[in-house]
């Protein structure tokens, strides 16, 4: 089998924080995720989602382990990371004072598309997210579901294989959810690697097609839903959540209780 | 640098972003296109106001006293310079009483016409002070003009300045008239003319003062203008949420900051430009009218010099500014952190308003204080290119450091996030490699300030005290401050039995080859006899026992520098040399120690070989044996108490001979430590370095 278009490796970020002093947002993360495929990454506020997916998009550096976008590796070759990925989440905002149209050019530029090629894309982006109507407007002017459109365009402004959404539904009303969802299917089905992190149970059944259950900075349990349905005996994704998060509980916080004081390697 | 498309897309998205928000334009843009030529116009017009106001008054006069009939006759002579008549600006009112009538300010001036004896009873009977000008005894008889007025009131005030000119005026005149009359029995070349004359003429006195505040206001300006976008444009970002954004996107973070700092650079610079603009138009071409009160003349060529004069303060300022927003985590604490910067920025550009402050001195040193001068010089009309030059060239370097610093802002994760690493708080190896260069220079301060300051002079306190305490706190205090881990920072490990041979054998071998570096530097240094003789009696004074010397020079210093500098310094600089040039850094800084010149390359030899030693051997026990073997031996040679070794080769050289012997047989040593080596482990920069750091 060819290389998988996403793989880590033991990935760990260990932070600082002055209330619980050292703490392992991340701690030994082993993920795969393949082309045409929506890797789930299912887990609680805080479990360790972001981090993860900021490590991938070289936002954030790893204290230790590897990880490695279609055959890059974050920390050695960041720039070619960032070239091969596209990064989505609630909180990335656009900026207001431009309109639709400079938003995504300016993003081809930033992501070095082609030189000569930039207008015919932003065009294309244009027509297929159904922009053509607000194009010349401000951001600032745009309405949330607009700007929603314009935003996940230029993710994909530079044609990424990777796509990263981060919590991308979590300010988004039902509409625009199911919308936005249908837009990643559309991406996964053009052969995209896509990470969805979420904490909606429900949109992980319906959206991915294997599921990554984090907790507490640890990867619990890999999947489909029919495997993990398999192993647990449970039926519900929520079932099979509280089955893992119960079963790995006691040795989590038994683990926590005798790290404190170690430094990252 | 290349400009390449990530660059010129954020270069032009902030220029955009910047032209497109309203109040952003109006501080960057608007507020200094029109603040000069609203500074020029408004002062010409409050200036030619005051002169009307000024022209415009009449002073109410009462002419009083005895002599008011000399007092009537003086008012009416015509001035002699000007012939004006004085009735056009004084109105002689009669009021009964005059007194009563300045003191309510119906009249602005009495003329008091005295005799010389109503003067004389006035004083006698207290009614009058007498003033400094009393006249000469011979004109006894004169009589006298007394001016009241009232210096509350500007009427007043000026009345009687005017007044009193005037009359002075009219007294020389007449003066003058009766000696001519008379024959003139004085020669003219007996009398003395007072003739104040103005050399700098008018152009340069307002060329000064527009100098001296044109870099302050240039300055304040650049710095309000360029911190409108550059809080926008990082802490702006970060508080939005847009960094995140353009940090996932394909562009080097250098890139991205580059961009960045060529948008406040433009702006920054634009701001400039019209302000050297404005000043070209209004004073140099005189394109548009704003009255004639303003003397200076800005020719193109003076424009020009101060455009490029103002291109390094552009560049600093933009850096500083971009550098505040890095560090900021939100818009409001990039505020917060703008109003000292602005102050730090506007504070060096008062230099030109000191008194008699001239480019010749140190101020040349100090950032934009410097270019301040420069360009009130060049307001002058006074440029000195070579001065000039040497300005410009200490605010390009000060812009070019910062620039530096604002692009490695972005590479920091913690600058970017506002996260902290567990490092930063907790100390730990990574934070110690970060400081160690600091802590190296604190240390090397504390040692000048010991060496230099201790209250004895006994050796062997001296050397306890400045060497042995100093160089055993500090590797504890980095060890307790960073968490060190002991063993590894102190390279406590036991070596191969092997390298013993080749330590004893390089002992000798070098003192010779330093003895040999040492008859380097006298060829090039000569070194008098008679300081190394004093340095060698300072060192081991007659009257102390050799074991006391054994100890306080040999034994101490051995353990505790190596401590320091073996240990420790060597332990934080690790990872960022090679280990060849890590031998040399550790021994050249071991050398910087001691502060002798001549000592400071010997030492460094040392340090060289020592360094070598324990990179090769991993472990810091072997160069303390070599060091403290060294110590001894010199101390034993010192005082001829080695059997074949003459004391005098330590001020004399031991001949080329020796030397090369020495260090041919340093190389044998070397070529045993190698054969048991074991070498110093995590030496040397790590691998290809993170791809975020790349540079261009």
């Amino acid at each position: 089998m060819s290389e998988p278009l996403v793989r880590t490796r033991d990935l760990t970020k260990v932070f600082y924080e002055e209330s619980r002093g050292e703490v392992r947002a991340v701690d030994g993360v082993d993920l795969i995720c393949n082309g045409g495929e929506i890797l789930g990454l299912l887990g609680a506020n805080g479990a360790g989602k972001t981090t993860t997916l900021r490590m991938l998009s070289t936002i954030l550096r790893p204290t230790s382990g590897e990880a490695w976008i279609v055959g890059h590796e974050v920390r050695n070759a960041p720039e070619q990371v960032r070239e091969n990925l596209g990064f989505y989440s609630a909180s990335t905002a656009l900026y207001p004072k431009i309109t639709a149209r400079e938003t995504l050019r300016f993003f081809c530029r930033v992501n070095r598309y082609p030189r000569g090629k930039v207008e015919d894309r932003v065009e294309e982006l244009i027509e297929s997210f159904g922009i053509r109507d607000f194009a010349d407007s401000r951001v600032e002017k745009l309405s949330s579901g607009m700007k929603q459109k314009v935003s996940i365009a230029r993710t994909v402004a530079h044609d990424p294989p990777v796509l990263i959404f981060d919590e991308p539904t979590v300010a988004l009303d039902v509409l625009n959810a199911i919308e936005l969802r249908r837009i990643i299917e559309r991406l996964r089905d053009r052969g995209k690697a896509i990470l969805f992190s979420t904490h909606i149970m429900s949109e992980a059944e319906q959206l991915c097609d294997r599921i990554a259950i984090i907790h507490h900075g640890r990867i619990l349990a890999v999947g489909t839903l029919q495997e993990l349905r398999d192993t647990t005996g449970h039926h519900y994704l929520e079932e099979i959540f509280v089955h893992f998060a119960r079963t790995r509980e006691p040795s989590e916080a038994q683990g926590e209780a005798e790290r404190p004081g170690e430094t990252g390697p | 640098m290349r400009l390449t498309v990530p660059i010129r897309a954020v270069f032009w998205l902030e220029i955009q972003s910047l032209l497109r928000d309203p109040r952003t334009l109006l501080i960057s843009v608007v507020l200094p296109i029109v603040l000069i030529p609203a500074i020029l116009i408004a002062g010409n017009w409050v200036e030619e106001r005051e002169t009307r106001a000024a022209e415009a008054l009449t002073f109410r006069l009462a002419v009083e006293g005895e002599r008011a009939d000399l007092a009537r006759s003086l008012l009416n002579t015509q001035a002699p310079n000007s012939g004006e008549s004085l009735d056009s600006r004084f109105q002689l009112v009669s009021v009964e009483d005059p007194w009563e009538a300045l003191a309510s300010g119906r009249i602005d001036v009495i003329l008091e016409g005295m005799d010389a004896e109503g003067w004389r009873q006035g004083v006698r009977d207290g009614s009058i002070e007498p003033g400094a000008t009393d006249p000469p005894p011979e004109l006894e008889g004169a009589p006298r003009m007394r001016l009241h007025f009232h210096s509350n009131r500007t009427a007043s005030r000026e009345g009687a300045q005017a007044l009193r000119t005037r009359l002075l005026d009219t007294r020389e005149a007449r003066r003058d008239s009766i000696l001519l009359a008379a024959g003139l029995p004085a020669p003219p070349e007996n009398i003395l003319v007072v003739e104040a004359v103005n050399v700098a003429g008018p152009e340069a006195m307002e060329g000064a003062l527009l100098g001296r505040f044109l870099t302050l206001i240039l300055l304040g300006l650049m710095a309000l203008g360029g911190s409108a976008l550059a809080t926008d444009t990082l802490a702006g970002e970060k508080e939005r949420g847009t960094l995140n954004t353009l940090l996932t996107a394909a562009a080097r973070r250098q890139e991205i900051i580059s961009g960045k700092l060529l948008a406040i650079m433009a702006v920054a610079f634009g701001i400039a430009l019209v302000q050297v603009l404005n000043l070209w138009f209004f004073l140099g071409l005189g394109i548009v009218d704003i009255g004639g009160a303003f003397a200076v003349r800005v020719p193109t060529e003076a424009a020009l010099l101060l455009l490029v004069l103002y291109l390094p303060a552009v560049a600093l300022v933009s850096g500083i500014l971009l550098l505040t927003s890095a560090y900021a985590r939100s818009y409001k604490e990039a505020q917060l952190y703008l109003t000292p910067v602005l102050l730090g920025l506007i504070i060096p550009s008062l230099a030109p308003l000191l008194p008699g402050i001239s480019l010749q001195s140190a101020i040349i040193l100090i950032p934009i204080a410097n270019l301040g001068v420069a360009v009130r010089d060049v307001m002058m009309g006074d440029v000195q290119p070579g001065w000039i030059l040497g300005a410009w060239i200490v605010t390009a370097l000060a812009a070019a450091w910062v620039t530096r610093r604002s692009v490695l802002a972005l590479e920091d994760e913690n600058l970017i996030l506002g996260e902290r690493s567990v490092e930063e708080h907790t100390g730990g190896e990574g934070l110690f490699r970060r400081r160690v260069v600091v802590w190296i220079l604190v240390l090397w301060a504390v040692k000048i300030l010991v060496n230099f300051n201790l209250p004895f002079t006994d050796i062997r306190l001296v050397s306890l005290v400045s060497v042995g305490l100093l160089f055993t706190l500090f590797p504890l205090a980095a060890i307790l401050r960073f968490r060190l881990p002991v063993r590894e920072a102190l390279a406590l490990r036991m070596p191969h039995p092997g390298v013993w041979i080749g330590v004893l054998l390089g002992v000798p071998a070098g003192i010779l080859t330093v003895l040999g570096v040492f008859q380097l530097v006298d060829t090039v240094i000569p070194v008098p006899t008679e300081m190394l003789e004093s340095l060698g009696q300072a060192l081991m004074p007659e009257e102390i026992p050799l074991w006391h010397l054994l100890i306080v020079i040999a034994l101490v210093p051995g353990i505790a520098e190596e401590l320091t500098f073996r240990g420790v310094i060597l332990h934080g600089l690790r990872r960022r040399l090679t280990p060849v040039a890590l031998a040399l850094v550790v021994g050249i800084i071991f050398g910087m120690f001691h502060f002798s010149l001549f000592r400071i390359p010997t030492t460094a030899v040392l340090g060289v070989i020592l360094t070598a030693v324990t990179l090769l051997t991993g472990s810091i026990f072997p160069a303390m044996v070599w060091h403290v073997l060294n110590n001894a031996l010199a101390v034993l040679a010192g005082r001829d108490a080695l059997p074949g070794v003459d004391s005098q080769w330590f001020a004399e050289g031991v001949g080329w001979e020796w030397s090369l012997a020495g260090v041919g047989l340093l190389l044998v040593s070397f070529a045993i430590i190698w054969r048991f080596r074991t070498p110093y482990p995590d030496v040397g920069p790590p691998g290809p370095p993170g791809g975020a750091m790349s540079r261009t």
